[in-house]
């Protein structure tokens, strides 16, 4: 008890009453406890940085639905055949060997928010003192027309990673020669900006090798796209002729999507496709919604901490989250749980707590040996994350640039899965 | 040349640290706990298992960490996230961060 500071000592007490009120819950335990819902890029993150900082002085349990975390970053390269898919999965077996992190594999049902705790599928129920939600996106299969959770084997989004990413690699390797990959990417907001461009190029790229009449037609929701000229650029010098951007302006707008003929309809033409990757709308995942800490989507929070708006206790990273200026990305998803366990750890066992320092770097690769990367750094603002300092590669850089920045995406891959996972 | 004279002067500024005959005044003001929250940026990507395509910092110098980052800071040292991250720091952040990663395992 002698490390226990004045402040953990409080929110001991407070635990403990609620706990003699409720006799039914045992924590097991006389340390604060925060509970992590989501172990990807944010919650793996957090609950690491959490319990390591911390030393043992905080309870930390993970609760993850998959055993394996395979990432979205470098799935394109997997699609690409840069990576095998091996590389791209990553067990949560370190957080608790090394940390004491306790990782519970199973779904978060719900919050309640007032009892503070967390009923999971197995029908038990985990309380918190802090709870941090870091579920990423769900797909919002009705924002198309036509789309649904049965239309995502025919026309896969692979915007989740796993399985559909193979699914889609298959498609694209028995495509029949000469015929139409298609790709509608998502309307903002969504996860990873240069994510759908990326896919487009380790698309481009194996069909140049095995099927080199094929066409690529990309019909998006948007006019503009990130990285937009860095992309159209390598696809004229590494594709030329092969792919075909159709902005929403020219095409009028995506009236629906059949899985079943492969057609998609826009005011201006029908596209008929041999392989679809279709990318719906995205909103925050379901249990942020279940908390009660979501407007809209998303969940606002406060920039310095990121502490939902709705709820002191609820802090929400990531995807899910409306981190204003920052791209929902790995990078941004990692860099605010460094801000959230600093700022728990303060609140929890009175550790000292610093100004908010946010950072993104987002790598691509267009072609072999040729990366391109868009980067930031942001401070809290009072309402918003706010951009200090932005940088995006040059179209004239250079060959031997282009491979350095391909060598560091490598660099950032390996750095940040240990980041998450040792 | 430039890289050389400037090799030269670390290893000796080391050496001379390491003995405590200097007092080195680009650690002035070293925090270490402030250093252990602001590695958070740096350890996305430097991390042991990153090297070869960004460098692993675990375990050293700390005065030839603070050097880096000053480079970079002036833009002397190419790389625009490095140019990014250093841009936004002090120097008692520098220093910070610079007896941190001194004291991370290689
Ligand atoms: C094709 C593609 C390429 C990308 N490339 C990059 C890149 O190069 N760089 C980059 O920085 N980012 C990239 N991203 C984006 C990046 O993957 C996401 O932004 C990041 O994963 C978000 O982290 P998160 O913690 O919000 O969610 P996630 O990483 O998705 O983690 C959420 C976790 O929560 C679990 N979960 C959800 N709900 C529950 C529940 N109720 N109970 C239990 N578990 C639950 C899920 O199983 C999942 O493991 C890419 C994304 C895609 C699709």
């Amino acid at each position: 008890m002698n490390n226990l500071s004045r402040r953990s000592f409080v929110s001991f007490t407070l635990a403990s009453t609620s706990l003699l009120a409720m006799p039914a819950i045992s924590t097991g335990s006389a340390r604060p406890k925060v509970v992590v819902v989501g172990g990807g890029a944010g919650g793996a993150t957090a609950a690491r940085y959490i319990a390591k900082d911390s030393k043992g002085a905080i309870d930390v349990t993970l609760i993850e639905a998959s055993k394996h975390y395979y990432t979205c970053f470098y799935s394109n390269l997997y699609l690409g055949g840069f990576r095998d898919y091996d590389s791209i999965g990553h067990s949560y077996d370190n957080l608790s060997a090394n940390h004491g992190v306790n990782v519970v594999h199973d779904w978060a049902i719900s919050v309640d928010s007032s009892a503070r705790k967390v009923r999971l599928g197995s029908g038990a129920t985990v309380s918190y003192d802090r709870l941090v939600l870091s579920p990423g996106i769900d797909i919002k299969y009705d924002s198309i027309d036509g789309y649904s959770v049965e239309a995502q084997t025919k026309m896969p989004h692979a915007w989740k990673s796993g399985t559909q990413v193979k699914v889609l690699r298959d498609q694209v390797l028995n495509m029949p020669k000469g015929g139409t990959f298609a790709m509608v990417p998502p309307p903002n907001p969504y996860r990873c900006p240069p994510g759908p461009y990326e896919r487009i190029s380790m698309v481009a790229h194996i069909l140049k090798e095995k099927n080199p009449t094929a066409k690529i037609v990309v019909i998006d929701p948007k006019n503009k796209f990130s990285k937009q000229g860095l992309f159209m650029a390598g696809w004229e010098k590494y594709y030329p002729g092969m792919v075909e951007w159709i902005d929403n302006d020219t095409h009028g707008g995506i009236k629906n999507v059949n899985p079943e003929t492969m057609e998609i309809e826009t005011d201006l033409d029908t596209f008929k496709a041999d392989v679809a990757c279709v990318v719906p709308a995205q909103r925050a995942g379901a249990i942020a919604m279940n908390a009660g800490v979501t407007d809209g989507d998303w969940s606002p929070i406060v920039p310095a901490s990121m502490q939902t708006k709705a709820d002191g206790n609820i802090y929400v990273l990531g995807d899910a989250s409306v981190a204003s200026a920052m791209p929902k990305s790995g990078f941004s998803a990692n860099s605010q749980a460094k801000v959230a366990a600093n700022h728990i750890r303060g609140e929890l066992t009175d550790s000292r707590v610093f100004p908010a320092k946010f950072s993104n770097t987002c790598w691509s690769l267009v072609a072999t040996d040729d990366g391109i990367k868009v980067g930031a750094n942001y401070r809290a603002g009072e309402e918003k994350i706010e951009v200090v300092d932005k940088f995006v590669s040059k179209t004239d850089e250079g060959n031997a640039k282009r491979k350095k920045t391909y060598e560091e995406s490598i660099g950032w891959y390996n750095g940040i899965t240990t980041d998450m996972f040792s | 040349m430039v890289k050389i004279v400037f090799k030269f002067f670390i290893v000796i500024s080391c050496f001379l640290i390491f003995r405590g005959l200097v007092a080195e005044p680009l650690l002035d003001g070293a925090d270490f706990d402030y250093g252990e929250y602001l590695s958070g940026q740096c350890l996305t990507c430097h991390q042991n298992s990153s090297d070869e395509g960004i460098p692993a910092i675990n375990g050293a110098d700390a005065v030839y960490i603070a050097k880096k980052l000053i480079l970079y800071k002036n833009k002397e040292l190419e790389n625009e996230v490095m140019q990014l991250v250093a841009s936004a720091l002090d120097k008692e952040q520098i220093a910070s961060l610079a007896i941190y990663f001194n004291s991370l395992e290689k």
